[in-house]
């Protein structure tokens, strides 16, 4: 490849890397623009309802939204990481299995198991019904029983759904903390979890979490199906119930900021520190052997989370099968499950690829706009699917709009449009919201890698793409495959944005099982839901067993 | 996976090419390359494989209403006519789209449930006027628009639903009533900015002024026996549940629930007795189904036939026997399944009315924090 001097191969770099940063910045503005034209939408004239919102209902969405914020976010943070721990540090009986088990319940959309839990817990379902068995209650008011459709069984129904983010970053980053640092520790007597593991692994830690607290945010089925009343809700109360798009758009633009502010607090946070990997020879921490005690408190930590996020809702949505009451049209079935498993792939094959070149162009050639512009493409998470499929339609629809003079103006054709209302709309838009996934598990995998890799790269006069392909990205490899799974099944799950988007005649299993689970009706639909948790668990134990070799094959690798 | 098809040639093109082609040809050499590009290429491709071109003898249909209760109409439309119907659900967001996409839409009809909605689509100048004397005919004036944007379909009832067994006959028997300190910790609803609460809500401020609509806003949130959640079936299974007395329900879940495939559905249904409210004065409020034309239709004509077809008697009998609905066609009596719950008085308040107030009413239910 050296086939001229230094300073040639220097130029022919830059002249690389520039290119490449064009592109990434080029893309990054299309990414941002649904972002803007929400925000745009906010600047709009709201007529005065912020003092009635200020005097009446505000200050609730706010408490409310912070508290399952925080409620969500920490319970994630307690399940994800305490399994995370237990997993990468001890033996025992079932800990493979677990291992990939505690990633399952990433693979159940939220609103599906608010739904299947409050069939569960109430009063007709079995739990109830065992107890007045049992007790001799008659009637509701014979007994206490904490109520489902409340903050609290809010935060429980989205932590066991959510905290496989938090898991998956922060097993990989236990696993990827060499031995020998544990070693020091053990040494000097300190525990190794609060000295190392946790400090070491807290910016994928935070990463997760920041993923956590977005879905969080952004959540409309779950807390719309338990009447919180969050900033959420409030935008459609706004939105559909005072006919204020702006209003809306700038409440939106509030829970935002709640997450742009957090993300921005963890940064500066550790600004000052970087976590990078020096050690040659990494082997992961040897895990130790439990005993009959301790195996059985691990067992109790990683079943605990598996069983409420994933074995009990499905179980629920067999017995509804078994029951009878799913009446699938198995030749529906068949193509709405194949149209949901082609989006899901085409989005995660384009997220991955756009959050690699910003990446690996932000790492590379790090300008301040770029790396803004990133920044923000990736920040599509934290607004309502609703809200962001308005913001991606307005855009799509200027677009066409734009083409369209230019066309007929200056070509004299006619012009149809073909940005609204056909499935790259829809690929485009989920693209929108779940560039933070791929990005995020980049940039976590990225900051990982010693500057002097890339670097040396570049002293073999290595251009930026041989760089990419014959270095970063087979160190990255993981956390490419990680993020590119996680995207998939999270567009399985996706719901709003495909809703509205859709062309004509278009379901995804979300879309379809919608128009049953809206009239409160899952029961009709169980057979899909049970697809889309089908689909999302293959790829769920994929992605673990990729994981797993990172972790045992690493002293070999280098 | 488009995205892999469509970059395929192009790399090949580009290869045999010469100057900037051939740069970009030798940029194809790595995997990385091809996988940017046939990104790019294939988010183009995808986007010109958009928008189906739409056939002379179909209709597309923006609806509000889920494809599975409508789906049947479609199907008799489609055996009358042979022209094919294709839709869009969505319950949030179409009129956004409809407007983002301006006049390259290819929405014909719009169908949706709840006046207010529908009122959106005419306040954002996303109908055409339609003149046909078979829909004025059918539809009464004071659930159409007057210049002919859109059009009741069906009608449902806001009722309150009562326990058979710890509530007596005629012990409840307005809405006004709802408020009545009798009534503390028996009472559940869904919660007010629920698009048929709000509706209600509408119709008290019209008949009684924002100010007393807001004191009965205020009875009834003190009456409530649990934080107003869980949509009408779940109110009807508080009853049964003997969490509360008196609930508000669409008439159309009564007969959902008595006519269910469960077995523990029908248990709910049987618990309660449905009451007519405001019988002695304005009658009871109704909220509709309807739909209008798009403007920018191409296949306007057809549009018309449709919403036509849907006030016609076969389909004015089919919003009861799918949905338990009412007619609004006052040439066609209740389908048998509706008809069974008697007759009634109806509010005959101009519907727009109902989506001229519900702003007010989102406020008031802001205020009363029902």
């Amino acid at each position: 490849m050296v086939s001229h001097t230094a300073t040639l191969a220097h130029r022919a770099v830059l002249a690389w890397s520039n290119r490449w940063s064009l592109l990434a910045l080029l893309l990054a503005l299309i990414m941002v623009a649904p972002i803007l034209s929400v925000v745009a939408a906010a600047t709009g004239d709201s007529e005065g309802l912020w003092a009635h919102l200020f005097a009446t209902v505000l200050p609730r969405y706010v408490a409310n939204t912070l508290a399952l914020m925080a409620g969500v976010g920490g319970l994630s943070l307690v399940l994800g990481v305490s399994t995370a721990w237990v997993v990468t540090r001890y033996e025992f009986p079932g800990r493979r299995v677990l291992e990939w088990m505690l990633v399952l319940p990433f693979a159940v959309p939220a609103y599906l198991i608010a739904y299947v839990y409050t069939d569960f817990l109430d009063y007709a379902g079995p739990v109830q019904g065992a107890l007045r068995d049992a007790f001799g209650w008659q009637t509701r008011r014979d007994y206490w029983f904490p109520e489902i459709r409340s903050m609290g069984g809010a935060i429980v129904v989205m932590g066991a759904v959510l905290y496989p983010y938090v898991y998956m970053m922060a097993r990989t980053a236990f696993k990827l903390t060499p031995h020998t640092l544990f070693e020091i520790a053990r040494v000097h007597d300190r525990g190794l979890f609060r000295t190392v593991g946790l400090p070491l692994a807290r910016p994928a830690i935070a990463a997760g979490l920041a993923l956590v607290l977005m879905e969080t945010v952004s959540d409309f089925g779950t807390v719309d199906y338990f009447a919180l009343e969050t900033l959420t809700l409030g935008i459609f109360n706004v939105w559909l119930g005072m006919n204020s798009l702006p209003a809306a758009a700038q409440i939106a633009s509030l829970g935002f900021l709640f997450v742009i502010a957090m993300l921005v607090l963890e940064l500066m946070s550790r600004r000052r520190r970087r976590y990078v990997d020096t050690g040659r020879r990494m082997r992961s921490l040897a895990r130790l052997r439990a005993g009959p005690a301790g195996s059985a408190a691990c067992l109790a930590v990683c079943l605990l989370p598996v069983t409420v996020g994933f074995f009990i809702p499905v179980g629920v949505l067999l017995s509804f099968v078994v029951k009878g009451y799913a009446l699938p049209d198995y030749g529906d079935v068949l193509i709405v499950t194949l149209n949901s498993v082609v989006v899901a792939l085409a989005v995660a094959a384009l997220v991955m690829a756009a959050a690699t070149l910003m990446v690996v162009t932000v790492a590379y050639r790090p300008s301040r706009p770029l790396t803004v512009l990133a920044g923000i493409a990736s920040s599509g998470y934290a607004f309502p699917g609703t809200i962001l499929a308005i913001g991606v339609v307005t855009f799509a629809g200027a677009v066409d709009r734009g083409l369209d003079g230019l066309i007929s103006g200056v070509m004299g054709l006619s012009f149809d449009g073909f940005l609204t209302g056909g499935i790259g709309l829809v690929l485009f838009a989920c693209m929108v919201r779940f560039q933070a996934i791929g990005y995020g598990s980049l940039t976590s995998g990225m900051n990982r890698l010693p500057r002097n890799v890339v670097s040396a790269g570049r002293v073999l006069g290595l251009s930026l793409p041989a760089n990419l392909v014959r270095v970063i990205l087979p160190l990255l490899g993981t956390s490419f495959l990680a993020g590119g799974l996680l995207v998939f099944v999270d567009v399985m799950k996706e719901l709003p944005m495909t809703l509205l988007l859709r062309p004509f005649g278009f379901d995804t299993l979300a879309t379809h099982l919608y128009q049953y689970a809206k009239d409160e009706l899952l029961e009709q639909a169980a057979v899909p839901a049970l697809l889309i948790v089908l689909a999302g668990t293959g790829p769920v134990i994929l992605m673990n067993e990729a994981l797993r070799r990172l972790g045992e094959g690493r002293a070999g690798s280098r | 996976m488009r995205g892999i098809a469509v970059a395929a040639p192009g790399e090949r093109t580009a290869r045999a090419g010469r100057g900037l082609l051939a740069r970009i040809g030798s940029a194809m050499r790595s995997p990385a390359h091809v996988s940017v590009f046939g990104m790019l290429a294939g988010l183009a491709g995808l986007a010109w494989a958009a928008a189906d071109v739409q056939a002379a003898d179909e209709l597309n249909l923006y609806s509000h209403r889920q494809p599975f209760l409508i789906e049947p109409f479609l199907e008799a439309f489609t055996g009358e006519t042979g022209i094919k119907v294709n839709v869009v659900y969505a319950s949030k967001g179409l009129a956004q789209r409809l407007q983002a996409e301006g006049k390259n839409s290819p929405a014909d009809v719009v169908l949706t449930v709840d006046i207010g909605r529908l009122a959106i689509y005419a306040d954002k100048d996303l109908l055409a006027p339609v003149e046909s004397t078979v829909l004025t005919e059918a539809v009464p004036a004071h659930l159409r628009e007057p210049d002919g944007r859109w059009f009741a379909l069906s009608k449902r009832a806001r009722v309150i639903a009562v326990s058979r067994d710890r509530v007596p006959a005629g012990a409840i028997e307005t809405y006004e009533d709802l408020a009545d300190p009798e009534w503390e910790g028996r009472i559940c609803t869904r919660p007010g900015s629920q698009v048929y609460n709000r509706a209600l809500m509408a119709s008290m401020i019209a008949a009684h002024g924002e100010e007393k609509a807001e004191e009965w806003a205020t009875g009834l949130v003190a009456n409530l026996a649990r934080r107003p959640q869980g949509n009408d079936r779940a109110q009807v299974k508080a009853i049964y549940e003997g969490l509360c007395d008196v609930v508000i329900i669409n008439s159309y879940y009564y007969g959902k629930l008595a006519s269910s495939d469960i077995e523990e559905q029908r248990a709910w249904a049987a618990a309660m007795t449905m009451v007519f409210p405001n019988q002695d004065d304005r009658g009871t409020h109704i909220n509709i189904s309807g739909g209008g034309v798009a403007k920018y239709s191409r296949n306007k004509e057809t549009a018309v036939v449709f919403l036509e077809f849907l006030t016609r008697e076969a389909a004015q009998l089919l919003y009861g026997t799918v949905n338990y609905e009412y007619p609004v066609n006052p040439a066609v009596a209740p389908a048998p399944e509706v008809a069974a719950w008697g007759a009634f008085k109806e509010d005959s308040l101009p519907i727009v009315r109902i989506a001229e107030l519900a702003p007010t009413a989102q406020r008031v239910i802001d205020r009363t924090g029902w």
